[in-house]
């Protein structure tokens, strides 16, 4: 019967498509997870500062899942070119696996992404910038959220989360240290020369336009966190769209072989 | 003769101090982020306003909005009545911010950025030799402020008092208020979409193995594995003999 020939060698070529799909998405992911957990823009103490990093926990996962999938790929292709019954149910079980890790994976880096608000940081900053603290655990965190928030606020020219009024606006632990006369904001806000001094000192703290950063950082924290938790979890979920075709119609084609 | 004189001597008795129309206002321009801070406010500085005065010291009186009707303009600077150690507690007003005509010349660059700051010597806080500190204030107002031009320790000219000014009060950073604001649509997209799908395949899963064996479904679309074996067709030598039958 030819013309049911022709229909199972489609029906082949479209799941072997489909496994090649799988395997080179696999690959992708995995390649742009381990690009999300080396820390490109080194703001990972402040996550780990807010005790809720999974964001991290989902690339990670994203990672494995990414092998798996390439694995399971090829093992798809191998049982659809065999028609073997047991080789295609262990794909569909193992994948099935895959499934069920990616998805929490997706979920996990959406909802986490939804919990960083400004305020969150905000308050992180306020509570941990430049703290002077006895207990060790407490100190390379703060020291994390410190040296950060430096970086954060030469490199990107801004100051505080919202602006440097927000060192104004709230008690700190940074003003128990630092007395409101001399700094009404860190020095870190002041724009700097190349030695990293203020160029001009009194202009900062008095608030001119031109000698300190008047914008907020929340914009370049989210625009990293936001690609990260979107890329982990938008792309997972283009992969398992596709993946949940491909898995009907293995299914469809195991029912269908004689054995 | 004894009339003419003590006419004249009537008017030196009271020194008459003039009250310049000028009243002290924070500065507004440039547009300055720390206008006000916590313990500092940035006032202008009083350019074209004592022009008489050229020997006159002209000082700068802080006081509290409640307490600055007993200012007294014959309070000497440097004295512990306008120290700015004892002030609110033990003195109504304080003086500081000492300078002459010729810090405030009329002519003004432009370009240049004019502005007194309040409260920006940390240093002498608590130092009792240096009464005229221009020390940072402790609480937050509202505070009303004016300047008097002193020549020897005559008070000549006095500005109006300013409008209060109020400086600004830090909340607690414990009030900020950390809650969601709620789930994200996309996180409720995800979560329903990839959950309807996955229990869709386990569906798919358990009907495959529950018809393992039966060959309901795929009845008519069975289709065969690809032989490795073929099979030949077996020719008995009487077919030979009767060609019709080769069919």
């Amino acid at each position: 019967m030819a013309k049911s020939d022709d229909c199972i060698h489609i029906l082949q070529g479209l799941l072997v498509f489909g496994n090649v799909v799988i395997g080179m998405c696999g690959i992708a992911l995995t390649a742009e997870c381990i690009y999300f957990v080396s820390d490109p823009h080194g703001l990972y103490p402040l996550l780990e500062a807010t005790e809720n990093n999974d964001i991290y926990a989902a690339a990670w996962i994203g990672i494995f899942v990414g092998f798996a999938l390439f694995a399971l790929s090829i093992l798809g292709i191998v049982g659809i070119l065999k028609s073997d019954r047991t080789l295609l149910l262990v794909y569909i079980i193992l994948m099935l696996i895959t499934f069920a890790f990616e998805m929490a994976s997706c979920i996990t880096a959406a909802t986490h992404r939804d919990s960083l608000t400004p305020n969150l940081f905000l308050k992180q900053m306020l509570e941990r910038y430049q703290q002077i603290t006895a207990n060790n655990n407490d100190k390379s965190m703060t020291e994390g959220v410190t040296k950060t928030w430096d970086k954060i606020m030469v490199q990107n020219h801004c100051c505080g989360v919202m602006g440097p009024s927000d060192w104004q606006e709230y008690t700190s632990a940074f003003r128990l240290t630092h007395s409101d006369a001399d700094f009404p904001w860190p020095r870190k806000c002041c724009v700097l020369d190349a030695q990293g001094l203020p160029i001009n000192l009194d202009g900062c703290k008095l608030g001119v336009p031109g000698y300190y950063n008047s914008n907020g950082c929340y914009d370049a924290i989210s625009g990293p966190v936001n690609t990260h938790a979107w890329g982990v979890a938008w792309f997972g979920f283009a992969i398992l769209c596709w993946t949940f075709c491909v898995l009907l119609g293995t299914m469809f084609y195991w029912s269908g072989i004689e054995y | 003769t004894m009339l003419p004189l003590l006419l004249l001597l009537l008017p030196a008795a009271h020194a008459i101090v003039e009250h310049v129309a000028y009243t002290p206002v924070l500065t507004t321009t440039p547009v300055l982020e720390g206008l006000t801070t916590a313990s500092t406010f940035v006032l202008e500085q009083p350019r074209c306003v004592f022009e008489k005065y050229s020997n006159a010291d002209i000082w700068l009186v802080v006081a509290l909005e409640k307490t600055a009707t007993t200012f007294n303009n014959s309070v000497a600077p440097g004295t512990p009545e306008s120290a700015f150690q004892n002030f609110p507690d033990n003195a109504p007003a304080y003086m500081t911010l000492n300078a002459t005509l010729a810090n405030y010349p009329c002519a003004k660059s432009p370009g240049d950025i004019t502005v007194l700051r309040v409260g920006s010597e940390t240093s002498c806080t608590d130092d009792k030799a240096r009464p005229t500190c221009n020390g940072p204030l402790s609480g937050p107002g509202p505070y009303l402020v004016k300047f008097l031009a002193l020549e020897g320790s005559e008070p000549v000219a006095e500005t109006g008092w300013s409008k209060p000014i109020m400086l600004r009060t830090a909340k607690s950073f414990n009030s900020i208020s950390m809650t969601n604001g709620g789930h994200g649509a996309g996180m409720i997209a995800i979560t329903t979409i990839l959950s309807i799908l996955f229990a869709i395949l386990l569906a798919g899963l358990v009907a495959m193995l529950v018809f393992w064996g039966s060959d309901s479904c795929g009845g008519s679309s069975t289709f065969s594995k690809p032989e490795s074996v073929t099979v030949r067709r077996y020719n008995t030598h009487h077919v030979y003999d009767q060609p019709s039958a080769r069919l």
